[in-house]
């Protein structure tokens, strides 16, 4: 409870809550590294300096393991477990890189990618553009196909805009505003492929319970909650390509 | 442009609206401030923020920020732009040829917690080594006063026992007279996460505050009081507790006065301050007031954390003796998760108390009269300094109006706006020859001014700030000084200017000397908060890293016990009748911040483009009134005009309104009355009544002749010392 607040480091983002515990030793990489019982792996993997690729887990918010671009391989575990919601082990032997580790983060991040406008691609420096990179990929693979491109910006805040374009619901917004703020105004509403994020009841931000406190935007990996104030010209949205 | 531009360059700096001293990343591209994004490492904070601090920064650079000095022989006359220099040259040539004719102690100085701790360092500097005499006052006496004195006479500090993250250890969370999510926002959302972890939640307050019920957080009593009653409750409180022996002998016996404990056991426990007794007084069911009392003294880690609701009364320093008296009697004092502490509103508000802007003490409150105190200043300022205390600030303004009183450095401050006697303000500072306005924007004050010096807001300078949990942290210039120099920097001009030599490399050399001047801060330096983020006073030898828990092993009295102060309920002079039958309160929203100077030049305007009356339905059924009317609320001060909203978070018999805008003058209409040992305004409590506007003559707001209109009130500061002393 105590390291949760305190443990956070500016620069570095562990990817899930640092903890309080008893120490515990694993190894990542063939690196041996002690955290404190009740860390994740992912955690585990950014104090051993061999952090992997995330988009829905970062540390100020509790994990969530939904995007499945941290997976891992782990000794003695079967298949490729989500290092944000696995918790650290003494003597475990974690491998953050293999071949099969980098396929299936590309073809998860091909398919983010694939309702997210090509033309936003350069020039991005978003957590998402980050892991682009990280994972490999510069362009889309798929065609044409759905997408969220005509969904409405709501811009009805004065100081952030939402741009449901650029949003990949990894729900990082809703789980600030819940676990950070304490306000609980957002939601994903819808499932699947109508899953979106909602202010109340559906609302612009502005009409709903929102407090503006920042914590969404903060917490935005892909620009689709950001300040007003990085477009000194207006907002001009993304042309569906 | 479809993807956003980033940022070139981050410096790490500190919010410089309320007094949680949120860490912040001023993120730039030039000298444009392109974003502010909270500061993971930020030890009030942790990587939170507000729609203040993360958003409201525009004001910096404001079309009506003033980038010029300006000068004028008298005030009939237009204001004439001149360089720095020549505005040094004819201020000092002003103030030294009216203390030439009218004496050394014909002039003064006034400084605000809005200030850096090294301005606030320098302008008493100034006052004491340069003008030579102790006419030094800090504008903000009211407010948090009762906390000084109440907590002082208890335990010793007038200061937060605990730092904000403490609050993480509780297992029962007091609310006294405060709504921390709207008025502290990121304290607030901290509260509200050891909550949902499943610590207790009292609120104390008349007003059904968003801290009393929102999503997941709701408090598990809430006494929803009369306006005036919190000495009746807090008393009845520590009855249940002193009856049911749910007191911790223990800690009584080896922290504090066990004799005092027995005589205030014997009032409280009077059958006077008996649930049954006191519940009708204050209007909520006795057996609440029973359950509060159970849950805070099981605790087993209770702590209170009050506001203004506590201190803005006629008992405002009774009010917070019961605070202290209750963590002393139930043992929660001196380890993590407990304690007593106040919510303070601005960012220096600590610092702005700490730092000797006060007429007879220098900083650490020790006081001019002394020898040694003042040889050790003498030594390092290397001039002789005058043994007798100076004018408070309103004594300043009255012996302007006897002529006794000629010149004055304003730092910071409004006294026209926010003095409780306007028109006998103006005419003092018509009265004098020579007044110095050093300000972002001109006010109300330097329509009487001589001389305006350009300020610098707080993302244009380097010092330090103390917030609310003692902690001191560094102001980091973000960018360029609009009008060229440092706040800091114009101080120690004005000094050079009027011939006393002294040279500050760096905001850091004033604070170094302010160390070597002041116990509490002797530790401190940029360098120790660059290493360690930001330090929490005591900072000493014995604390090289700053103390987060205070009165670990003795409270800082004599004889290092803490004591009971006998807190018997007095009510209130301010009372409804037929007349003025219901109690207006006043409050804070989220958005806003104090008298809105900064915020209302800000788009936060949005969301609170004006201040609304809440009233309950019934009290609106009663007198004809529908949701958005216009009313006129009339007390026996005067009265004011406002749009009427129903709410359900007051009960029948209060109104409640905020006071961010001017044209609400909202304390128009307050009460007089003060508190009884530090003079803080009793805002909280005022009978008025509400009717509707019928004609549009009665638009106009009225104000009364007696009563200014706009007073910056709410402006928190906690010394009164000379009481704590006497």
């Amino acid at each position: 409870m105590w390291n949760e607040v305190r443990g956070l480091r500016d620069g570095i983002d562990y990817g899930t809550p640092p903890r309080d515990g008893e120490p515990v030793t694993l190894t990542v990489d063939g690196v041996e590294v002690t955290v404190p019982e009740g860390s994740s792996v992912m955690l585990a993997t950014a104090e051993a300096d061999r952090a992997v690729p995330k988009l829905c887990a970062t540390d100020m918010l509790e994990a969530f393991g939904s995007c499945r671009i941290c997976l891992v391989e782990i000794e003695g575990q079967r298949g490729y477990p989500a290092s944000c919601t696995t918790l650290v082990a003494p003597g475990m032997v974690v491998r953050t890189q293999s071949d099969r580790l980098a396929e299936l983060r590309k073809g998860v991040m091909e398919l983010y990618l694939s309702d997210f406008p090509e033309s936003e691609i350069p020039d991005g420096w978003s957590e998402f553009h980050r892991t682009l990179e990280e994972v490999g990929i510069n362009g889309h693979r798929y065609g044409k196909g759905r997408n969220h491109f005509d969904l409405p910006v709501d811009d009805s805040n004065p100081y952030f805009l939402f741009d449901p374009a650029k949003c990949i619901v990894c729900s990082r917004c809703v789980r600030a505003c819940a676990e950070v703020q304490g306000t609980f105004a957002l939601t994903i509403q819808g499932r699947a492929f109508e899953s979106k994020v909602a202010a109340s009841q559906d609302e612009p931000f502005m009409e709903s319970e929102c407090v503006s406190c920042g914590a969404c935007v903060q917490a935005c990996p892909s620009h689709a909650l950001v300040e007003k104030s990085l477009f000194p010209g207006g907002y001009e949205r993304a042309k569906p390509t | 442009m479809p993807n956003p531009r980033k940022p070139e360059r981050e410096t790490i700096t500190i919010c410089a609206y309320c007094g949680v001293g949120c860490g912040f990343k001023a993120e730039t591209i030039g000298n444009e401030i392109v974003r502010m994004t909270p500061w993971k490492e930020g030890k009030a904070n942790h990587g939170h923020s507000c729609v203040k601090g993360r958003f409201a920064y525009d004001y910096w650079c404001h079309p009506d920020r003033i980038k010029t000095p300006m000068i004028r022989d008298s005030i009939e006359e237009p204001w004439r732009e001149v360089d720095w220099d020549e505005a040094f040259a004819h201020a000092a040539r002003e103030l030294k040829r009216i203390q030439g004719k009218y004496g050394r102690s014909s002039v003064g100085g006034v400084s605000s917690s809005r200030c850096t701790n090294e301005e606030i360092f320098l302008t008493q500097k100034f006052v004491r080594a340069v003008l030579g005499n102790n006419n030094i006052d800090n504008c903000a006496r009211i407010c948090h006063s009762p906390t000084q004195f109440g907590l002082s006479a208890t335990v010793g500090a007038g200061a937060a026992s605990q730092h904000f993250d403490s609050i993480l250890q509780a297992d029962v969370i007091m609310v006294v007279g405060a709504n921390p999510t709207e008025g502290h926002p990121v304290f607030g959302s901290m509260m509200k996460r050891r909550i949902r972890q499943g610590a207790k939640l009292i609120v104390i307050d008349p007003r059904r505050t968003e801290t009393v019920d929102s999503p997941h957080c709701r408090a598990d009593v809430h006494l929803a009081l009369r306006p005036g009653t919190n000495v009746a409750i807090l008393n009845s409180i520590a009855h249940v507790i002193v009856r049911e022996n749910r007191h911790d002998p223990e800690f009584i016996k080896s922290r504090c006065e066990w004799q005092e404990f027995e005589h205030w056991a014997e009032l409280v426990g009077s059958e006077e301050y008996s649930p049954d007794k006191i519940g009708p007084v204050a209007g909520v069911d006795p057996e609440d007031i029973r359950r509060a009392a159970r849950i805070y003294s099981t605790g087993p880690r209770s702590t209170i954390y009050y506001g203004l609701g506590v201190t803005e009364h006629s008992q405002g320093s009774t009010g917070v003796m019961c605070l202290g008296n209750l963590g002393l009697a139930c043992g929660m004092y001196g380890r993590e998760g407990v304690g007593v502490n106040p919510l303070r509103g601005q960012g220096n508000v600590q610092g702005g108390s700490c730092l000797g802007s006060w007429p007879h003490v220098f900083s650490g409150y020790r006081f001019v009269t002394d020898d040694a105190t003042r040889k050790s200043f003498e030594a390092e300022w290397g001039v002789e300094l005058d043994s007798e205390p100076g004018l408070r600030l309103p004594n300043m303004f009255d012996a302007a109006l006897t002529g006794h009183f000629k010149g004055m450095y304003i730092m910071g401050e409004d006294p026209v706006q926010s003095d409780p006697n306007q028109n006998h303000i103006i005419a003092a500072l018509r009265n004098m020859e020579c007044v110095i306005v050093h300000d972002l924007f001109l006010n109300e004050t330097s329509k009487f001014a001589h001389v305006f010096l350009p300020g610098s807001s707080s993302l244009e300078k380097d010092g330090t700030f103390t917030s609310a949990e003692r902690r001191i942290g560094r102001v980091r210039q973000v960018v360029e000084p609009l009008a060229g120099y440092q706040d800091w920097e114009v101080t120690m001009k004005l000094m050079n200017a009027m011939g006393y030599d002294v040279e500050y490399a760096h905001a850091g050399e004033v604070l170094d000397e302010l160390a070597r001047l002041s116990p509490a801060y002797s530790g401190a330096s940029f360098e120790l908060i660059d290493r360690v983020g930001s330090v929490q006073w005591p900072v000493n030898s014995d604390a090289p890293e700053g103390t987060e828990v205070l009165h670990t092993q003795e409270f800082p009295r004599a004889n290092g016990l803490g004591t009971f102060m006998l807190t018997g309920f007095v009510p209130t002079r301010e009372r409804v009748s037929d007349q003025y039958p219901l109690l207006l309160t006043t409050g804070r929203i989220l958005t806003q911040y104090n008298v809105g100077t900064q915020t209302r030049r800000t788009a936060n305007s949005q969301w609170h483009p004006e201040d609304v009356l809440e009233m309950s339905l019934g009290d609106m059924q009663t007198r004809g009134l529908r949701d958005g009317d216009s009313v006129t609320i009339t007390s026996r001060f005067g009265s004011t005009r406002l749009k009427v909203v129903e709410s359900v978070r007051v009960n029948p018999g209060v109104v409640y309104t905020t006071f961010h805008h001017a044209e609400t003058k909202a304390n128009a209409v307050t009460s007089d009355l003060s508190d009884w040992a530090t003079n803080c305004p009793e805002y909280k409590v005022t009978a008025v009544e509400v009717t509707k506007v019928t004609s549009s003559k009665q638009c106009q707001a009225k104000t009364s002749v007696t009563r200014p209109a706009q007073r910056e009130r709410q402006v928190e500061e906690i010394a009164v010392v000379e009481e704590v002393s006497t």
